[in-house]
């Protein structure tokens, strides 16, 4: 009983399942916030809670229980199931990232195209939001969002295959296994990659310099604009469970996984390894300044796909690999 | 004070409305949201979308074109929701107030829950101004918050 029934029930609700993870959202959402706004010279959130840490929590906690407005002319029923759907699906694809010890709540053999096949099935329903609400900045929000997904796809792909060839399997857990066996990190044979992974996540994550679709001096909120109350409690959380999954997507595949250093636990080595992809990503945030949309496709199908082409033939050539 | 209350206390979102000013409280506002002043350090958040936003922040005297554009946006914020009128002329019109297209002060359009003086006013008074509703919100008596 404790055994086959407790003990899956507590890892899948508790550690390190769903309370876990939406913790870990908040907690890099105020992280995020923080870095941006020191980088900026200001404070940042600093009354809510110590040093502002519950200001993730209580923005939720006040979008929770705003006024449920669906307008008129939209499509109801895809006004409704997508903020489910876009704070489902990260979720989800979290369950495979292995956060403590070498394997994860569930893998499997390819769960790396699940990952990535969830990642575009995100902005795939971001497009759907944006587009059943008829709003004219929703609809350039989200086709924006659907045209950016074509630039940084295919880098994106190329960028989680090449530790997979590495390490010989296509499960997450299987590529953190061998980190952990050979004791190096996939970023030292490929610096490349790691460079390329980053950039695509920024894009996926949709901020500065690829925060094209909800380009706020532009299109009011973007593909957001219609969502008001707990949809957009919904759709925040979603974000912000997208961004735990990049960095924790990153750290599994670049930087050595959940590894044992010393005395100290695997998932507290983990956990520091994730704030630094996400100091990394709020630190490009902060320099950065908007693209438009052309030089951003452009630039992804000049430089990024020749880039990952060219780091896959350094691994079959037998350098970094 | 209730965990319900906390939160919308501590993280009200503006939207900023100009109804037809001369810009100078606009550029007070600004100001208030730059780096110098922080107001993140509150939880207030500068949003573009009337959906998203608690609190809508007006300036500038009602003219008789924009009436009906302040009452639509005022109708698509999400309740509960709140507005700061900002400057002399977003609280009676002022020097405009007597002309042929102006309908006065905010007021007199929708329900104002903070008035701010000053033509323009500094940008440590708009920001005690919104302290001061946020006090409002924190010792109101009923839980829908108007």
């Amino acid at each position: 009983m404790l055994d086959t029934v407790v003990i899956p029930l507590v890892m899948f609700l508790i550690f390190p399942g769903v309370a876990f993870l939406l913790a870990m959202a908040f907690f890099l959402e105020w992280i995020d916030r923080k870095t941006v706004a020191r980088i900026q010279r200001r404070y940042g959130p600093l009354h809510t809670g110590p040093s502002g840490i519950l200001q993730p929590f209580a923005d939720f906690l006040k979008l929770l229980q705003k006024e449920d407005i669906i307008p008129t002319g939209v499509d109801k029923k895809v006004f409704i199931l997508a903020p489910i759907l876009i704070s489902a699906l990260p979720l989800t694809a979290l369950f495979l990232i292995p956060f403590a010890g070498p394997s994860a709540l569930v893998w499997f053999e390819g769960d790396l195209f699940l990952i990535m096949f969830i990642f575009t099935l995100i902005v795939l329903v971001v497009f759907l939001a944006g587009y059943c609400t008829t709003s004219r900045f929703s609809v350039i929000g989200s086709s924006r969002a659907a045209l950016q997904m074509l630039g940084y796809e295919i880098p994106m792909g190329l960028a989680m295959i090449g530790p997979a060839l590495l390490a010989g399997s296509l499960s997450i857990s299987g590529i953190g296994q061998w980190q952990m066996d050979n004791g190096i990190w996939t970023v030292l044979l490929q610096p490349l990659g790691f460079a390329i992974l980053v950039t695509c996540m920024l894009a996926e994550l949709e901020f500065v310099p690829f925060d094209i679709p909800e380009a706020e001096t532009e299109i009011v909120g973007g593909w957001r604009t219609e969502y008001g109350g707990r949809k957009l409690a919904l759709l925040k959380l979603g974000h912000d469970l997208e961004l735990v999954l990049a960095s924790a997507l990153i750290t599994a595949l670049y930087l050595g996984g959940a590894q044992q250093i010393w005395i100290i636990p695997s998932i507290f080595v983990f956990l520091a390894k994730m704030l630094l992809v996400t100091l990394l990503f709020s630190l490009l945030r902060a320099v950065f300044a908007r693209m438009s949309i052309a030089q951003m496709l452009s630039g992804m199908w000049k430089y990024m796909v020749p880039l990952a082409i060219i780091q896959i033939l350094l691994i079959q050539l037998g350098i970094g690999g | 004070m209730g965990i319900l209350k906390w939160s919308r206390s501590k993280s009200p979102w503006l939207i900023h409305f100009n109804t037809g000013g001369c810009n100078g409280c606009d550029i007070e506002l600004l100001a208030a949201l730059t780096p110098k002043y922080d107001v993140e350090r509150f939880g207030i958040v500068l949003e573009g979308s009337p959906r998203h936003a608690d609190v809508m922040a007006v300036t500038g005297p009602v003219t008789r074109q924009v009436r009906k554009r302040l009452r639509r946006i005022y109708d698509q914020m999400p309740e509960p929701k709140f507005v700061v009128a900002i400057g002399s002329c977003a609280l009676t019109g002022a020097p405009f107030g007597d002309c042929y297209n102006v309908l006065g002060g905010t007021e007199k359009q929708i329900p104002v829950d903070v008035y701010v003086p000053g033509c323009p006013p500094r940008p440590e008074a708009i920001i005690d101004g919104i302290a001061k509703l946020l006090g409002k919100m924190e010792s109101s008596d009923d839980d829908d918050g108007e």
